[in-house]
């Protein structure tokens, strides 16, 4: 044991020594050249700020050597040899989470490889300091520098930029490590409390002074006095934009005098999707006389290289919310309709939205989401929506001129500049931590709450006063588009327990566009598999789901034939907590279903049901909605049920028939209900010492 | 304390004769009883009012049923008293040397620390539902459970070539010789569910106590009849040298749980809390072990059995896998009460329930 200890600690100092004098021997550098390693990646927004930073660095200290690592195959590989700075390539791959063992390992593997690879290139290069922008690309030479600073006690500075308002899983976890981590948005700060530098984010200098014009077709085509919108979703191209335009031209053609629209359409060519054909395709569908003037407000290609070009003469960008993306719309002050791509992580492109919304320089539209027509799912942008949002902001220019100067107060212009006064002068860095802390305390996160806390608070305002109730109680607009942007993507997962919390959430935000989609889950029947159904399972869409989408049709209010069809459904489902729920729905919408026989009788049908849960609320429902003797008789007869439950909801129905006036109280009915047995199995008891602590305090709490 | 008093009087003065009293099992127990009741008696009014100044009060779950919020406010740990009862009287009465009298209050102490922990965390994040979380505690019940499994089994068990014989109830003889690493694993099953089948028992006043005083009083039984040789012959049970003390530790039990039903009854002045439940749960659990009546306890203890298991069902093929309540509401207790029955009236019918199951676990002595 002891000599085991003892190797291990020889081979350490021997290491020690060995890397100590690799890294510090002769001809290190000349004197006051510093050796950089630039690293992050994976796509190009990881890499362009990380350009913009470089630029400025070069711009101060020419002689300065710079490196790159990256990954082979990725947008670093491609963009970084036109720069002419040094690359070098490591491996690593995205964590998959701890629970996928497998490929844990894989991840273990990969990223160990990789980081004794830039463990390599990092003694072979004598780094003074590591910028990283973030991507798994990064966590090799970031883990390689840690070691090296923490176990080697070499001098490695190590900076962090975060583009987003909600930081990746691994400038998060690498963050606490680094000297600085510039962050983007002021909501950020809050996730780096100690180290944290609010920055902006490095636009670099080439957008501003874009040498290249339109082109010379396009430029005949829009005329002077034309509002111009730009379209696009990325280099690759967003699928929901293009269709959504496509859907929006009919509506849009009315102002085809004051308008023209300039459409990105993106260079996706995968199996899945090719954004050329696909929006051709469409195009050519569209109404004939669309068609015929459609080279008159409408340009599209499949990329644009002078794009800097088009942000300058457009009026309204409409595109997506990456960190790059809205930095560039901020930095040329162009007002902006947002439309953010969901699922990532963190929701980072929502939050990105949400803040440059906050500051005013931005719409956003969310996407939907809706079955086609073989019940396949996919995400949507209506038509309608985009040119509605479109046509208002363009016909209102002051709004225009507004959203323009946000948009420029957003953007911090001297993000790169102040980032590398930071990596020069640690002083200057403690400054800027210092006065960033204050801005971050002055804005609220954007950060919301989760929604199960939402979803609680809200069900309690609900159950005090179920007439009254609105989420705009509590929750302000944007929250409230959020919330139900968020309850429709929750509503269409895979699994049951994260679409249970949409049905729920869906409801409490009364968001009635997905009534349909409730209503498609309480009458599925679509069975589960074989030994899910062997443990008590029965459909795809569980008795939860079902139960909690009748209550939040109730929440939502809404009553037409096909919630009542519904409910016929629901009424005879296996699941007795759905019976039950759809009682209690047919109560709230007593008023429509009223005197209706077929649900007369379906209610006396279900007083003889196995579960009394759902013969108590038959029976307090047959109050609600009889009209005659028919309901008062079967209430009556339950009066010798040996569950004292039961009875009292009976007694319950029968008092609500006196008074809706069905039945007239006159001591004949006095007489038919002194048959009922009133022994009871439970009881409310009454701490009195409680009650009177109880009023005390209300009366204090009262004064106050 | 008294038995090596005793011992040590009545072997070097024979005016002391009369301690020879202390080497009868019987009257240690009838005293450890007495003893541990009388010491919960004098305890608790000053304790609970404690609990009250310290604000260690029950952080109650919402189980969506209705009656529940009157309970809060009411002091919580009051397994410390059963416990503190418990070792105070083993002090007294008990013999400190038998391997058998150690290894359950070593069970005793240790869950009941860990649900002290739990209970502590639950008061300190004012929640029901935040105290350790269930991965925690299982790994702190395992580190016993597989220790205690590999004692039993090791070479130095108390109880000998039997210890790794398997009975059951109404067959005379062992069924199976087990080998060593099948039984430890069973134990280790065995005492965390047992454990914490005792700890889901408890919810409602006075339920979980008088349930496992119902088992306890049953093992204190079978503890004489095995550490006896003339009745574990005469019943064909193998005899275990020395497991009668464990008798002694029932009584003990027996006394102090009965002191504190004195004030968990309903309307409860105080609750015995995560602490006495894991601890009455793991002492149950290895007292089987150590008198081989590991299946005794699902017939004696068959509603903690049903407690644990509607519980566990509910929840993890229920609520977790296929989206619908199997039972009306889960554990069974709480399925009671939703079905209209008052808490009292639930804690008489089920300490009705266990008290037939206890009388049904006595016929496995004679019906073999």
């Amino acid at each position: 044991m002891k000599i085991l200890l003892l190797t291990f600690a020889g081979l350490y100092v021997l290491l020690l020594f060995v890397v100590h004098i690799s890294f510090y021997s002769a001809g290190r550098k000349k004197k006051g050249v510093k050796s950089i390693i630039l690293t992050g990646g994976g796509t190009g927004g990881h890499v362009y700020p990380l350009l913009a930073i470089y630029e400025e660095i070069r711009s101060r200290y020419p002689e300065y050597n710079f490196s790159y690592i990256g990954i082979k195959g990725k947008a670093e590989a491609k963009i970084i040899p036109r720069e002419n700075i040094d690359l070098y390539f490591t491996v690593s791959t995205g964590y998959p989470g701890f629970r996928n063992f497998p490929a844990f390992l894989r991840f273990f593997i990969i990223v160990t490889i990789g980081s004794l690879k830039c463990f390599y290139l990092l003694i072979k290069l004598k780094p003074n300091c590591l910028i990283s922008t973030g991507g798994y690309v990064s966590a090799p030479a970031l883990i390689a520098a840690i070691v090296l600073r923490t176990f080697f006690r070499i001098k490695i500075k190590i900076f962090i930029h975060e583009q987003n308002t909600i930081p990746g899983q691994l400038n998060r976890i690498f963050g606490g490590w680094a000297d600085c981590v510039f962050v983007s948005f002021k909501e950020t700060i809050s996730f780096f409390p100690k180290n944290g530098i609010f920055t902006g984010y490095p636009v670099r200098p080439k957008i501003f002074t874009s040498e290249l014009d339109l082109d010379q077709e396009l430029k005949n085509k829009i005329s002077k006095d034309k509002k111009v919108v730009f379209i696009f979703g990325g280099s690759q191209g967003a699928r929901t934009i293009n269709r959504a335009l496509v859907d929006a031209l009919p509506y849009l053609f009315p102002y085809r005098k004051k308008l023209f629209i300039i459409h990105g359409m993106g260079l996706a060519k995968s199996r899945i999707y090719n954004a050329y054909a696909d929006t051709m395709d469409r195009l050519s569908r569209l109404d004939k006389e669309v068609r015929k003037e459609l080279s008159s407000f409408y340009y599209a290609r499949d990329y644009f290289h002078n794009i800097g070009a088009i942000y300058k003469r457009s009026h309204l960008i409409v595109c997506r919310s990456g960190a790059g993306t809205i930095n560039e719309i901020a930095a040329l002050g162009k007002p902006s309709v947002l439309i953010p791509k969901g699922g990532l992580p963190g929701d980072h492109q929502v939050m990105n939205a949400r803040a440059m919304k906050k500051a005013g320089a931005a719409h956003i539209i969310y996407e939907d989401i809706k079955r086609d027509k073989k019940g396949e799912i996919i995400e949507f942008i209506d038509g309608q929506v985009l040119a509605r949002t479109i046509i208002s902001i363009l016909q209102d220019s002051s709004m225009l001129s507004t959203m323009s100067l946000a948009a420029r107060s957003f953007f911090k212009g001297d993000a790169a500049k102040k980032i590398v006064d930071c990596i020069e002068s640690s002083q200057k860095a403690q400054e800027l931590q210092q006065s960033s802390l204050k801005v971050a305390d002055s804005h609220a996160s954007l950060v919301l709450p989760p929604r199960g806390a939402v979803i609680n608070k809200l069900k309690q305002i609900y159950e005090e006063n179920p007439s009254t109730y609105n989420p705009a109680q509590i929750l302000s607009d944007d929250e409230i588009d959020y919330y139900r942007y968020k309850a429709t993507r929750l509503l269409y997962n895979p699994e049951w327990p994260i679409r249970n919390v949409g049905v729920k959430l869906c409801g409490y935000m009364v968001h009635r566009d997905k009534l349909s989609e409730l209503i498609r889950m309480i009458t599925d029947r679509t069975p589960v598999s074989l030994w899910l159904r062997l443990l008590g399972g029965d459909f795809v869409e569980v008795g939860f789901i079902r139960r909690n989408a009748i209550h939040s049709i109730v929440i939502m209010d809404v009553f037409d034939k096909d919630v009542e069809h519904a409910l016929e459904k629901a009424i005879d489902d296996p699941y007795y907590e759905v019976r039950s729920e759809a009682c209690r729905a047919l109560r709230h919408f007593s008023s429509h279903v009223a005197g209706k026989d077929k649900w007369l009788n379906k209610l006396l049908e279900k007083l003889e049901d196995p579960s009394f849960e759902v013969v108590y609320e038959a029976a307090i429902t047959l109050g609600h909605i009889g009209i005659d003797r028919r309901a008062f008789e079967p209430l009556l007869q339950l009066g010798t049920h040996h569950s004292w439950q039961i009875r009292h909801a009976a007694l319950l129905g029968i008092l609500k028939l006196l008074e809706r006036h069905v039945l007239f109280p006159s001591p004949s009915v006095a007489e038919q209900i002194s048959g009922f047995v009133l022994t009871s199995t439970d009881f409310q008891p009454v701490f009195h010492i409680k009650e009177t602590y109880r009023k005390i305090l209300e009366l204090c709490t009262a004064e106050t | 304390m008294f038995y090596f008093i005793g011992k040590f009087l009545y072997q070097h003065y024979d005016i002391f004769s009369y301690f020879r009293l202390v080497n009868y099992i019987s009257f240690r127990a009838i005293m450890a009883a007495l003893t541990a009741v009388i010491f919960v008696f004098l305890c608790s009014r000053p304790f609970i009012m404690l609990l009250h100044k310290k604000r260690i009060r029950d952080q109650a779950r919402d189980t969506g049923l209705k009656s529940i919020s009157d309970k809060s406010g009411t002091p919580t740990m009051g397994g410390l008293l059963i416990i503190g009862g418990v070792l105070f009287s083993m002090f007294l009465w008990g013999n400190w040397k038998s391997p058998f009298l150690l290894s359950t209050l070593s069970a005793t102490l240790w869950f009941g620390m860990l649900g002290f922990a739990d209970d502590l965390k639950k008061i300190r994040k004012k929640s029901g539902d935040k105290g350790l979380s269930e991965k925690t505690k299982l790994i702190f019940q395992a580190v016993y459970a597989v220790a205690f499994g590999y004692w039993v089994t090791s070479k130095i068990s108390p109880l000998g070539k039997h210890a790794l014989e398997f009975y059951i109830p109404f067959v005379k003889y062992p069924i199976f010789h087990l080998p060593n690493f099948v039984y430890v694993v069973f134990l280790f099953l065995f005492i965390l569910f047992v454990a914490n089948s005792v700890n889901l028992t408890d919810g409602l006043d006075g339920l979980a106590i008088t349930s496992s005083l119902f088992v306890i009083g049953i093992l204190g039984i079978f503890a004489y009849i095995l550490g006896n040789k003339i009745y574990a012959n005469y019943l064909y049970y193998p005899y275990l040298t020395g497991s009668g003390e464990l008798m002694i530790v029932c009584a003990s039990f027996v006394g102090a749980g009965l002191g504190f039903l004195w004030y968990n009854a309903y309307p409860a002045q105080i609750f015995m809390g995560d602490t006495g439940s894991l601890a009455i749960g793991a002492t149950i659990a290895t007292m089987c072990i150590m008198l081989k009546q590991e299946m005794v306890f699902p017939i004696a203890g068959g509603l903690f059995v049903a407690e644990a298991l509607t519980s566990q069902i509910q929840d993890k093929i229920g609520v977790r896998l296929v989206g619908k309540r199997i039972f009306y509401r889960a554990p069974l207790h709480h399925s009671l009460q939703y079905k209209g029955l008052a808490e009292p009236k639930v804690v008489t019918r089920l300490s009705i329930l266990s008290g037939i199951l206890a009388i049904l676990a006595l016929a496995t002595i004679k019906i073999r």
